[in-house]
């Protein structure tokens, strides 16, 4: 399994892109209508906006700072530009963005106001976008890259197929010295001791038990009944009765391989590919997608029974079903059919290799559904509340 | 026989609909591993595609086995070809209380 070939932009740091974009990142709520107002004058130009950024501290804060310069930092951005309604939040990301290598202005709102914001950064971002269209893709080795999987509005035609197969694509993408991160850590209650079982470290374990108790002591404190929440009511609907049979499909997508890495909020993705790591994050998907996004995952592969259409502002979202009467009902978010493998008229290994060659397809290039329909959702995780 | 529900394990009491069931149809499984035949039984509700179906008769307080590992726990008697969801099962970690 090795020499298979795509197209990638190489950043300076010499981590490897599959979109080239130039990112236009408000450090907060307030920023977010002179970020827009530069993604309006500015063709190529993106901006994410949020909801946060005022008056957060410590591990929530800095979990904000981790995401917005994480994503400024993502392989698939070629340069950021970041507005603050204060400069030093704004140099503080921007900051983070710059290690990477690539080129990255910041502005402040205050003292300037909205208008002269926007012109200010709109001079920069069309000077960035220039640049960026001069980038070429070269061809490079399937191999270096960081992925991740999650799945969403899942069924049960999620554990039977659409997940097994992706855990096919996952297991070819290690093999080649690929990353792939996944995460969902109070999806995992039922299969928690699965998860933990793989991984070999028993430090590495002790962390990931301290992260899943954690997580679900929180759910637990609020003194609640999660009925109603987990499963959702769409898993319901697809057929799935409880956290447990959830759980166990969804670790189906994990391949076989053991997981080296284990990863909290703040922790970066170490270097060196060809492991499956998990990383702590909440289970609804934009915020998943936003976490490993930040933490450097280029491409995403989801699955979905009854039909997630979540996708990213700057990471393409597969979207793989094997639900065939969401396929019919809306296909039109559906990129990798797989309901022939629920039917039982293709094999394993076929729909895991249908999975892996679009994945190929869309790193070369090709738009995935959520990108042509828009879907870029941005939502950074919030830890708690506000001061 | 057309394959209505497939087995993920062979200790398993529950098969999962790959296409819908009608009520007082003869449905027949296969196991998921290998694709061998499973057993055949009388529906005796619809079950949609992706729903469970029962393959034994599962007591009230018993467990549900999928994957070969427990998902829950039955609410009540259920018969073999009944409907297996949230109206007859429940939890044993989340929820479990109610």
């Amino acid at each position: 399994m090795s020499g298979i070939k795509v197209k990638a932009y190489v950043r300076p740091d010499g981590s490897l892109g599959v979109r080239n974009y130039v990112a236009v990142i408000p450090v907060d709520d307030l920023s977010n209508t002179a970020a827009v107002g530069v993604s309006r004058l500015i063709r190529g130009a993106v901006a994410i906006p949020h909801p946060y950024g005022r008056l957060q501290f410590g591990k929530d804060l800095d979990l904000l700072f981790h995401v917005l310069s994480g994503t400024g930092a993502n392989p698939n951005v070629y340069g950021a530009i970041v507005i603050g309604i204060e400069d030093n939040w704004a140099n503080k990301v921007a900051d983070g963005i710059a290690r990477t290598g690539k080129p990255v202005y910041a502005f402040p709102v205050e003292g300037n106001g909205d208008l002269r914001t926007i012109e200010l950064a709109s001079r920069k971002a069309k000077e960035l976008v220039q640049e960026a269209s001069e980038q070429q893709r070269t061809e490079v080795d399937l191999t270096g890259f960081n992925f991740s999987i999650k799945c969403g509005e899942s069924d049960t035609t999620s554990g039977l197929a659409s997940n097994p197969a992706t855990g096919y694509a996952v297991d070819e993408l290690v093999d080649l010295g690929n990353t792939v991160m996944f995460g969902e850590t109070s999806e995992l209650t039922g299969a928690e001791d699965i998860v933990a079982e793989k991984i070999r470290d028993p430090l590495l374990r002790e962390k990931f038990w301290r992260i899943y108790r954690e997580y679900t002591g929180v759910i637990e404190g609020q003194g609640v009944d999660l009925l109603g929440s987990q499963p959702t009511e769409g898993n319901i609907k697809g057929g799935l009765s409880t956290i447990e049979e959830k759980a166990l499909g969804n670790i189906q997508k994990l391949g076989t391989k053991p997981v080296s890495c284990v990863l909290d909020y703040l922790d970066e993705l170490p270097k060196g590919g060809g492991k499956l790591c998990f990383v702590n994050t909440s289970s609804a998907a934009a915020e998943a997608v936003t976490l490993f996004a930040a933490k450097g995952s280029i491409l995403h592969l989801f699955t979905t029974g009854q039909g997630n259409v979540v996708g990213h502002p700057l990471i393409p979202v597969i979207k793989i079903s094997a639900n065939p009467k969401t396929v019919k009902a809306m296909g039109e978010h559906i990129d990798v059919d797989v309901s022939d493998l629920l039917q039982l008229k293709a094999d394993l290994r076929e729909a895991g290799e249908r999975i892996f060659q679009h994945a190929i397809k869309t790193i070369n290039g090709r738009l995935t559904a959520a990108e042509v329909l828009q879907h870029d959702e941005f939502s950074p995780i919030k830890l708690y509340i506000s001061a | 026989m057309t394959v209505k529900f497939v087995i993920h394990n062979r200790a398993d009491n529950v098969g999962v609909a790959i296409d819908d069931i009608r009520e007082g149809e003869e449905a027949a499984g296969v196991y998921i591993e290998n694709r061998e035949s499973g057993p055949v039984v009388k529906a005796l509700n619809d079950v949609p595609l992706g729903h469970k179906i029962a393959l034994t008769d599962i007591k009230m307080g018993s467990k549900v086995i999928k994957y070969g590992r427990t998902i829950g726990a039955a609410t009540r008697d259920i018969r073999a070809g009944e409907h297996v969801h949230v109206h007859n099962i429940k939890s044993l970690r989340w929820g479990g209380s109610k």
